[in-house]
């Protein structure tokens, strides 16, 4: 007899729902969140290479260009951030019930978005704006 | 390891329309998984227009329509027809659940249905369950106890230490959450999925027991517990509103807890 033919998953099984969508979010945002380290070690190394270096790397990470970078990651942290508090609440056995998780999926994106909403106004307003 | 694309004999070809005959009533479309072992050929979805009128209001009762009226040869696993037998068990637009309990008027007016995601397909919507029976034979789901019963009657539980396993023991076994997790597609050789895993908790919790700390041990292993990431898709599945995450998780609290 043949093999028997793998039914299909990925491709049939629906994506918007809260808890796929929040475990997605989850994963990209962090995977994100990981390459932007590039950018701090990048950072760090121009600060350990000496004032001419870091005036160097000062303009490049000051290009508007970085700035959509920042904005990127800044919008991971948020989210990567209420949903990693998320998964501790649920490691402690609570808010497991499917309306709960539900409400909480909601909670985490109307905030990460607010959370976002308030770093990147710092980020572009106060912080990388003139001294 | 995560294979995203399905292998080559899995990939699904165009399969043939079967037209309602007019006059039809309220019609629905369905497009059903087929795949027949004994013609060699891939899996194909073949679609079916139904009136819908002439039948029950449920899924299952398309289905029974279907396999009466236009295509005998559509295959699939039905009994009780009321959600205790597990049986119907399916992906039904895109969501895990029991076709003899999903009303079509939940549903579009096009209904996608497939068998339970990733598992080998025996023919069109039957899935091979024989692994995922096997992983819940692997947790010993009966009770383990050196003490004797008393002579005279049962073993007693109070009705706070019945209400505590009321619910994981509701379980159906049909297979919607395991096949629902994406943890249970990729790592089911090793990773015993949300079904075993709540029978395992469903013991491990019962007053009666006395294989806790060997239940504890067994599941203490990097992939059988603790590939579930809560990704919840289980308890969001569950036809009969049971929370194998959360029973994961007091499992994984258990362990830590027994450690102190």
């Amino acid at each position: 007899m043949a093999e028997r033919p793998l039914s299909p998953h990925l491709s049939v099984y629906r994506m918007y729902r809260y808890s796929v969508l929040t475990s997605v979010s989850n994963r990209l945002s962090g995977i994100v969140l990981s390459v932007g380290l590039i950018v701090l070690v990048y950072w760090l190394m121009a600060v350990a290479g000496g004032a001419l270096a870091y005036a160097h790397a000062l303009a490049i990470l000051s290009s508007g260009i970085f700035k959509i970078i920042y904005l990127v990651l800044l919008a991971a942290f948020s989210y990567h951030l209420l949903a990693g508090i998320r998964h501790l609440v649920w490691d402690t056995g609570r808010g497991m019930e499917r309306a709960q998780s539900q409400r909480s999926a909601w909670l985490i994106g109307v905030l990460s978005l607010l959370l976002f909403a308030g770093l990147a106004w710092w980020m572009l307003c106060r912080a990388g704006g003139a001294p | 390891m995560a294979d995203f694309r399905l292998p080559a004999n899995s990939r699904i070809r165009k399969g043939v329309t079967h037209k309602a005959p007019s006059g039809a009533r309220e019609l629905r479309t369905f497009r059903i998984y087929r795949f027949d072992p004994s013609s060699g050929e891939n899996p194909s979805v073949d679609t079916f227009e139904l009136d819908v009128g002439e039948c029950g209001p449920m899924v299952l009762d398309a289905l029974i329509r279907i396999k009466d009226a236009v295509d005998s040869s559509l295959t699939f696993r039905r009994s009780c027809r009321e959600g205790i037998c597990g049986s119907c068990a399916m992906n039904i637009d895109g969501v895990n659940r029991l076709a003899c309990t999903t009303s079509m008027h939940d549903l579009g007016k096009e209904i996608r249905i497939y068998p339970l995601p990733h598992m080998p397909v025996v023919k069109d919507l039957v899935p091979d369950l024989t692994h995922f029976y096997a992983q819940y034979a692997s947790v010993k789901p009966w009770l383990v106890a050196q003490t004797p019963p008393p002579p005279d009657g049962e073993r007693l539980q109070s009705k706070a230490e019945q209400e505590k396993i009321d619910r994981p023991a509701a379980c159906i076994l049909c297979a919607c959450c395991s096949t629902a997790c994406p943890s249970y597609w990729w790592n089911s050789d090793r990773y015993l999925g949300p079904a075993a895993l709540l029978a395992a908790y469903r013991w491990i919790i019962d007053s009666r027991d006395e294989a806790t700390g060997e239940r504890l041990d067994a599941l203490e292993d990097p992939f059988k517990l603790y590939r579930c990431h809560t990704i919840m898709n289980c308890t969001d599945v569950c036809p009969k509103d049971l929370n194998p995450a959360k029973a994961i998780a007091e499992i994984k609290k258990m362990l830590v807890e027994r450690q102190s």
